[in-house]
Formats: C-alpha cells, structure tokens, sequence
C-alpha cells in the first residue's frame, strides 16, 4: 500500500485544492486528475494567488470559477420531518446536543394530538405520488413507544389515502429495544441509528445511565433482534467523537464487532453543557485519528474486503457525485423537526431554540422564516468561506454548530477533504468499480 | 511560458465529466408536443405527407406528376405530365352505386368511354389548359420573339400552383395535349369537362383513390425516423422521455386477481427509448446520457425496432403485444339461432342496463366547479380529477348505447338474411333485469350500501337467471343503481375486463361469424369484431377511474353526492323518465324502419329525436342531482 504524498498544504483559496495529484475546483465541484507536473505548478500557482491560478487553470484548458451570486432560496416541500416524541431520556451523556434530552427545559412526551397534527400536515403538504420521511427523535424516541407505533399506523393510513408513500427512521440509544420493537421496525422498514461511542470501557464512560452505570452490555445485548433482521432494518450505529474516545480506529472496529456493518462518527464541537466538546489541538489529533481509521477502511475495501467506518464512503460518495453545495444539510429547506409541544424548528438538534425556530403548533412551518433562515445561511453569504476551497463540499457546516459554537473545525474539515480527495484518487485508479452504484 | 503539460487534466468526478442529461427535465408521458394539435405536422403542414401528392389526381380518372425543371434548364418536360389515365381505377367513375350520382360524372364517364379516352391511352400527354368559371389559363411563358409566339411550359411547381386554384364545387374544364421535343404543343388538344375532385369525403376522410403510402410516397419517413441526428430535432421532441412499465395492472399480476399495492413500482420511471432486452426493461431511466445511451435504442435504431418502442397512455406503456391468457375458444354458439337468441335476450338489454347503471354513476360524481377553493387547496388536483373521472365514465355509457345499437344491428342483418329460420327482427331495447358478474369481486359483498336501491319484485328474475347460470366463478345480481364508489367502480373494471362477460359474449359472436362457412351478410364480421374491440377501452377507461378517484376513498364526500334514487312519481323526476321512454321508443321505431331498408329519412328524423330526449335528459338529470336526487333510470321500462 502506498502511503499518499505529502503534507498537505491546507491554506484556503477561491479557486480550488490541489490534493496529491488531483485538482478540486472550488465553485463546481468538479475533480480532475492531473500528472504529477501539472499538479505540482497548480499547487505553486494557488499559493501564488488567484491571478496565477486562473493563469494555471487556463494553461490546462480550465474555466477559472466565477463567484456566483447566492441563489435565489426556494423554500421546498417538507419531505423529511423528525418527530421528538420524547424530550426526555434514560440516559445521561454530558455532552448531549438535547442537554440529557430536555433540550434544557422541562422533560415532555408528545402527545398524540401533537403528533397526528404533525402527520396530517406533512402528508396534506405532499402531492399525491410523492413520498415523505418521519424521523423518531428524542431524548430517547423508545420512551414513547406507544407514540411511535401509533403515529406510523396512522401515517401509513392517511399517506394511503393521499397515495403518499411513507419511510420512518429512528435515532436510538438502544437499551429500550425489545425483539417485538425489531418486529415493528422490520414490518415497516425503519432505517434504526443506534448511538454508541464505543467499546465497552470508552462507551460506559460517555454514556453512563441517570445512576452512573454504564449501557454498553445492555446495548450489546438489545441489538441482537436488530441485527437478526438485517435484511429488512437499515442498521447503523453512529459515535459522537469526545476527547474521550478519540481513538477513532479502535472505536469503530469495537462497534463493527457487535455486527454493525455502518459505523459513523461525528465530532463534538457544540455541547450545551460545554462538556465533551472538541478543542484546539484537539482537532488535530482527531484528524489523525480519522485518516487512520479511515486508511484501515481502504487497505480492507481497496481490496475487495469490508470495514464498517461510513465517514470515508460517504465523503468519496460526495466526492464522486460532486453536486456543489449551497447549504450543508437540508435543514429548513426540505427538513423539519416538531418538538413535544408541536413547535416547528429548522432540525432536530434545533428543538427549543429560538435561532432555528420554524413556525408554531398552530400556525404549521413558517415558509418566510424558512427561506430567511436558508438565505441568511447560504454558504455564499458566509465569512470566511467565500474564501474555502471546500466551500462547496461542507456548504458551509452545521447551522446549530455554527450558530452556537462558530467554525472551530475548519482546519480540521479542509484536511479531512484533501485526505478525502487523495483517497478518491487513488480508489478510482484501483476499484472504479466501487463508485458504480452511485446514482 | 515553459510548457511542461503532461496530459490534458483528466476528468475525475461527474460533476468533472458534465455528463449531459438526457432530458433537462424528464417529463412523465407524452410531452405536450406529442398531442396531435402540437405536433410537427401542425407546424410545418406537409411533414407527414406531401400536400402535392393530392393534386396529382386533382381531376377524377387522372393521374397526373409535376416534373420541375432540371438542372440542365428546361427540357420541354416540365409542367404537369399524365402518368395515366385510369377512370376504371377512380371510384368515383366506377364505383356502380353512384351509376346514378351526380351529372357530371355521368357525363365524364362518357367521354373516357369516347374518342377523348382512346386518345389518352397513346402517347405522352401534358396538361395544356385549365378553364373555370369562364378564365382558361394556358400554362405556358408566353414570348414573342422576332415575329414568332414561342410557348415554354411552366414548371411543375408554378403548374401546381394554377391547380391548386381551383375550385372544387364548379364545372371545370381541362386541355391536354402532346408536345414536341422543346415543350411547345403539338396536335389536337384533348378536351375534358367535369369537376375537380374532393380531397376528402363527405366524413372528412382521405378520398379513397389514394393509395396507402401515396401520399407520403415522395417523403422521408418522419414518423419513424428520430431526425436527432440530423440536428432537426422535430422528431426527437415529439417522443415521450420517460414512462410507467406496463406493471399497474396489479390485479392482473398475481393469480388472485387481488391488488399487491405495490406503491413503489408505479413511481419507477424508465426509459421509452431503452434497449427492450430483459432484465433491462424495468429498470429505473438513468440521468445522464452517456449513462442511458448503452441501453437505449440511439436515434437511428429507431428504423429498425419501431415496433417495440410501446404507446403511451396516460404515461404508462402499453404494449402492442400484451402477453394475454389464450383466448377460449369460442364454441359457445352452436348455431345461428342459439345466437340470435342470446343476442336478443341478453346480450342487449345487458348493454342497456350497464349504461343506465354508468349513467347513475356519473350524475353521483360532484361536478369540479363545485369543489371548493379549500379542498383544492387541501386536494390539488381534485378538480382534474373529478373533470376526468367524469368524462371517462359519461363516454364509457356512450359507447355502450352505441353497442346497444350494433347489436340490434347484427339481429337485423342477421334476421333479414335468414328470414325463414329466424322469423322477423324485431328491436331489443329493454334493460335486463338481472346482471350475471364475476365472482371475485362482486361488490355487494363488501360495500355496505353498494345496493343504494333495490327495485321490488326482481328477486324472481335472479333465481330465474341463476338456473340458467353454468359457471360457477359467476353470480347473477340484480340491475342496480349506485354511486361511483370504489367498490362500484371495481366491479365495472371486471365487467368489462377482456376475457370477462361480456368480452366474452362478443369474442363467441367474432368466432361464430368467422369460423362459420355460413356466407353471413357483409359487414357482420366486421360489426361484431367492432364491438369487442371498442370493449376493451371501457375496461381501461374504468381502470383509470377507479386510480384517479382512490385518494378520495376515505373521504366520499369529496367526489361524490349524496344522491339517493328519486321517486319516479315525483313531479320533479317524473320529466326524466318520460325522457327515457320517449328516447327508447324513437328508437325503437327507427332500428325497426332500417332493418326493413325502409323510409330512411323517417328513421333519421327518429334517431334525432331519441337524441334530443338523451339531451335533455342529460340536462334534466344533472339539475336532479344538484339536488341530491337520482334518475331511477329503470323506472322507464314496464
């Protein structure tokens, strides 16, 4: 296995990123492959400025990209809506977006009210022949148990009688899942996110229960119905990287031995209790830690073989897709949360906060605070981004982190995709093939 | 600048290689531009055919060609040259039932016959002349030229242009003459008198004169030929982009007949244009060309395997071969007068009784003015819905009132051809009491208020048809009107599924009238064929409007009334069914004077008056049901 060339030079431009031998272009997204000669006189001429690298992109028959006025922002459907059915939890993480799934105020249920309200809007709003997707957040969604099967049995009725085909997905802790609750979510097709931020030892110590105790066996031991119907639940487990568990590798091949085939990991960079988060030189060492894991992914995919970490695969997806972003997730555009109290927000990490407030319980989704909130996040309308290379792959980072935390994490995104994109490089000269199922 | 470029960058990722789409932005169907109204031909008049083409028979029992002029200059060719002269050929001089038409044509028939028709038969002959309305136009350049005329033949094109002049109901009058070798005429002109033909006939049909393919003969192929290629892109944009596979007939794909309401198949769009080579054929369309081109037909190929680029209808395919179970065979009718009998006593008060039972089901829809701003809002496209649900019903109980027609059609040909046996025809115009459906899926088993109405003293009439009943997949119900509910709806689908009821009736008539060495009377075959074939449209058309009207299901008020069956004694329902007999006995008449050829114009007047009553009771009916009433339609017959 060859070790992929040198330092990376991270210093942002408009114009575009040379990582090993590949050229992204900051504005469209597109990637070419250039000989080791070109590659290293682009190199030069993008840390010369942006006269010498529109000089160099022309030389190579390149259009320079031309910065684009921010769109006009269309405030799209609803198709996708999460439901926090539980704003409360049997579990404690410190670090949890949720504040221990409160969102900081008072434990609430949804109440049915709330929830077939929500359903009918979401269904009513979508045209007949088109399809939508319900979330079941929380706190921990398994608390409200009753709630979710009742409110996907009437999602199911009324998205029948509008022909509105109905997908449901959930985002547990897992410790509440019974093997009839597998039954429910294999019937009706849920895509289950299983939390867990490691081993047994890193995973007891993150996310001990409301008595301190650690949830690990009990996890290990409630995800066998799931994994037992594979076939039918999209099972996937997810990591909140805390200086805790930064030993990502180990981590996710831990979770992947529990037989989940997915494992995602997602930094922790805006913690309500200030608890957890990621900092300074922390970032770095967390950019190690996930080119090495991500490295054990090649090594094993590059030849044919398996490795659960899902971070590589999707940034080489987004790679290869190349859709230039203006946002960097679908929140408020075509995603919404309801809290408990029916209130709409702009994601399920924005329930209860007045930054993300999208439309009340009565009133439904406030489409002119929608596209105000999309305008004003446009990555276009950002600083220092109009600047980033990578502006077009993050579309400009989380909206709750930066609203809450600012952008910590630049360094650490643009170097987490120039190893991206020196990987994709390397994955298209040795398994082209791998890339072929992507729509 | 030192050049130090290895190789030009190499497109890594889509958004590097651009991929073009292969549609902007794909559109479910037909596009608009393949409408008939928006097509190329609408546009560019004479793209499907060749609008000269018609006048080279402009004059009846003449062939005529428009040669131009050559490259090499005029050649004294040029002009409008007879190719032949073929008054045998012209059905408007052979045809022998118009021995007796218009003057004119007798008197042309005359001169073909005379010294002006011999003399045709010989030499190359040139149009020298044409007269109407007292203006003769030579169709030569006029020069003097020291002291001599010389005559140089117009072209072919400035000739068509004369003729195209003229009009087609005055006399008309035409010189043709032979030429010598630099145009001018030579000899005596031979002259014709009659009219110039009227391209299409009194139903707005191509003359049948033309041959098939005649007047496209001069043509590329534009209908089968993508011109993508030639950067004319006409055709290219005339086929639908992507469709629905012909899997939405889910009740046909499992065995049971029962609905898999498999949601997701229906949202798959594929390719019109793909490669029809299993696995592929159901696969979604790709996005972007060089994507989609391996596994589609490219433009050129489409010469070769137009048959099986499928239609479209209502944005799914419909292929031309449709894997249908093997036909029974249909030896039901042994006889003629086993026919005759079935016709007469079920076959036609059958075809009554079902659209009378439409008819209901129609006026029970809402009409779209009257959904609200709000449920359109809360429904967009309730309105459409309802518009088309409406119209596919109302033409569905049409055209059973014209199988109604044909039937007692094929009883009096059949009657007068066959007097001895079958005695004298006599019109079948009652509505069967009894309906014998299929069983699966009769609706009065799972609709709570499928019978909204029930007409007393039936129940004999049921047991009398379920004796004679011998299938047992069948029951016999009794006629009943009811709302379009789903479960309505469903059971019309099956009644006039092919291979059903009545299909099946009909597919027994098709086999007896084609098997039989009996010589029928001429048309029968052709009549009966008719019928079945018209069937299967209903059976589709009530598909579709069971699809569109589904969404609603939970919720009836939206497209339906509450309409309940009025009384006939009822001073405001009474008008209707006075209609409904007055309509029934015009016609009854009228069927009973052409079945003995007799006062055809009496028979007409009748036939108008039948449908002045449908009019009225159309506008009746509808007033009726503004006021939740129904038209107890079965209240007409004794």
């Amino acid at each position: 296995m060859t070790v992929v060339d040198a330092v990376p030079d991270l210093r942002p431009s408009a114009m575009g990123h040379v990582a090993g031998d590949v050229l992204l272009m900051a504005e469209s997204a597109a990637v070419f492959g250039l000989s080791e000669e070109d590659a290293r006189h682009m190199r030069d001429a993008l840390q010369a400025g942006d006269a010498a690298a529109r000089q160099e992109l022309g030389r190579l028959g390149l259009d320079a990209p031309v910065p684009v006025p921010p769109p006009s922002v269309r405030v799209h459907p609803v198709r996708a809506l999460a439901l926090t059915v539980s704003q409360t939890c049997n579990l404690a993480c410190g670090y949890c977006y949720a504040a221990g799934g409160s969102f900081g105020g008072a434990e609430t249920r949804m109440g049915w009210d709330v929830a077939r309200r929500a359903i009918d809007r979401l269904i009513a709003g979508t045209i007949p022949g088109g399809g939508v997707k319900i979330a079941f957040m929380g706190g921990e969604p398994m608390v409200a148990r009753d709630l979710i099967r009742r409110s996907v049995a009437y999602a199911n009725e009324r998205g029948a009688a509008r022909a509105v085909q109905v997908g449901y997905s959930l985002t547990t802790n897992g410790t509440l899942i019974t093997a009839e609750d597998a039954d429910f979510f294999a019937r009706h097709r849920f895509a289950v996110t299983v939390s867990l931020d490691g081993g047994r030892e890193v995973n007891d110590r993150l996310r001990p229960d409301k008595a301190g105790k650690g949830s690990f066996d009990r996890v290990a031991r409630r995800m066998a119905p799931l994994l037992e119907r594979h076939d039918r639940i999209q099972l996937g487990a997810r990591v909140t990287v805390t200086p805790v568990n930064l030993d990502i590798r180990r981590v996710v091949e831990d979770i992947g031995a529990l037989g989940f085939h997915t494992v995602g990991v997602a930094p922790m960079i805006a913690s309500p209790t200030g608890q957890g988060a990621l900092a300074g030189p922390q970032f770095a060492q967390l950019l190690d830690a996930m080119t090495d894991c991500g490295d054990a992914w090649f090594e094993a995919v590059a030849t044919g073989g398996h490795h659960p970490f899902a971070n590589l695969a999707t940034v080489l997806g987004e790679l290869h897709r190349g859709q230039p972003r203006n946002h960097g997730c679908g929140a408020a555009r075509d995603y919404l949360a309801v809290d408990a109290e029916g209130d709409y927000s702009a994601c399920h990490r924005f329930v209860k906060d007045p930054l993300g407030a999208m439309g009340t319980r009565d009133s439904g989704p406030d489409d002119a605070r929608r596209a105000a909130f999309l305008d004003d996040r446009t990555v276009e309308r950002q600083t220092p981004c109009q600047s980033c290379w990578a502006r077009r792959l993050c579309g400009g980072g989380c909206h709750q982190e930066v609203l809450h935390a600012g952008r910590p994490a630049c360094d650490f995104v643009r170097g987490w995709l120039d190893y991206g994109l020196r990987r994709y490089s390397r994955m298209m000269a040795l398994r082209p093939d791998w890339f072929d199922d992507m729509a | 600048m030192k050049d130090h470029t290895g190789a030009a960058p190499k497109p890594l990722n889509k958004a590097a290689k651009a991929e073009d789409p292969v549609y902007a932005e794909p559109i479910l169907g037909n596009p608009v531009s393949t409408l008939m109204e928006s097509g190329v031909g609408n546009c560019f008049p004479g793209l499907e055919f060749d609008l000269r083409q018609l006048d080279v028979r402009f004059f009846p029992g003449l062939v005529f060609e428009f040669p131009g002029v050559t490259p090499a200059g005029p050649d004294g060719r040029q002009g409008a040259r007879l190719v032949y002269a073929d008054p045998a050929g012209d059905p408007i001089i052979a045809d022998h039932f118009t021995a007796d038409g218009p003057e004119w044509i007798t008197a042309l028939k005359r001169q073909f016959a005379g010294p002006e028709g011999s003399a045709l038969g010989d030499g190359t002959w040139y149009l020298h002349f044409v007269e109407q309305g007292g203006k003769r136009i030579m169709l030569y350049d006029y020069a003097l030229y020291q002291n001599t005329a010389a005559l140089t033949p117009y072209e072919g094109e400035t000739v068509w242009w004369i003729i195209r002049l003229i009009e087609a109901e005055k006399p008309l009058t035409i010189g043709l003459t032979q030429r010598a070798a630099d145009g001018s005429p030579t000899g005596v002109p031979v002259v014709l008198t009659g009219r110039r033909r009227q391209f299409l006939t009194g139903e707005g049909m191509i003359d049948p004169v033309y041959h098939p393919g005649e007047l496209t003969s001069s043509m590329c192929s534009p209908w089968t030929h993508d011109f993508r290629d030639c950067a004319c892109h006409y055709w290219a944009s005339n086929h639908p982009d992507v469709v629905l596979g012909e899997v939405d007939d889910p009740q046909q794909m499992l065995a049971n007949r029962t609905d898999k309401n498999d949601s997701a198949q229906a949202v798959t769009f594929i390719d019109w244009m793909r490669r029809r080579h299993e696995p592929l054929k159901d696969v979604s369309a790709l996005t972007t060309l060089p994507r989609a081109r391996p596994d589609r037909y490219d433009p050129y190929e489409i010469n070769l395997h137009w048959e099986q680029l499928d239609f479209v209808l209502q944005g799914q395919e419909v292929e031309a071969t449709p894997v249908v179970p093997l036909m029974q065979k249909p030896t039901k009718y042994k006889t003629l007068e086993e026919m005759v009998a079935e016709l007469s006593e079920q076959l036609a008060g059958m075809e009554l009784t079902l659209a009378l039972e439409y008819l209901y089901a129609y006026f029970s829809l809402r009409e779209p003015e009257d959904v609200t701003a709000e449920q359109e809002k809360a429904w967009p496209g309730l309105r459409e819905d309802l518009r088309a649900a409406r119209q596919l019903i109302l033409s569905v109980a049409l055209s059973e009132m014209t199988h109604l027609r044909w039937v007692n059609q094929v009883l009096w040909l059949v009657h007068k051809a066959y007097p001895d046996r079958l005695g004298a025809y006599k019109p079948c115009l009652d509505a069967a009491k009894t309906l014998t459906i299929p069983k699966d899926k009769v609706s009065g088993r799972s609709c709570t208020d499928a019978y909204d109405f029930i007409e007393p003293g039936l129940e004999d009439a049921i047991k009398a048809a379920e004796a004679h009943r011998n299938n047992s997949d069948e029951v016999v119900r009794a006629r009943s009107l009811r709302r379009a509910r789903q479960c309505v709806l469903a059971e019309f689908v099956e009644v006039e599924r092919p291979d059903g009821i009545l299909d099946t009736e009909y597919v027994n008539l098709v086999g007896l009238l084609r098997d039989s060495k009996e010589p029928y009377p001429e048309g029968l075959f052709q009549l009966a064929v008719r019928i079945d074939s018209d069937g299967m449209q209903h059976y589709q058309k009530f598909r579709d409007v069971k699809r569109f009207l589904e969404p609603y299901a939970k919720q009836e008020a939206l497209y339906l009334r509450p309409i309940s069956v009025g009384d006939p004694d009822d001073a405001r329902v009474k008008p209707a069914v006075d209609k409904i007999r007055l309509a029934l006995a015009a016609l009854g008449e009228a069927y009973q004077i052409e079945a003995e050829l007799g006062d055809m114009p009496t028979a007409n007047a009748r036939i108008m008056e039948a449908r002045e009553a449908m009019h009225d009771l159309n506008t009746i009916a509808l007033e009726l049901a503004r006021q939740d009433i129904g038209v107890p339609f079965f209240a007409a017959f004794p």
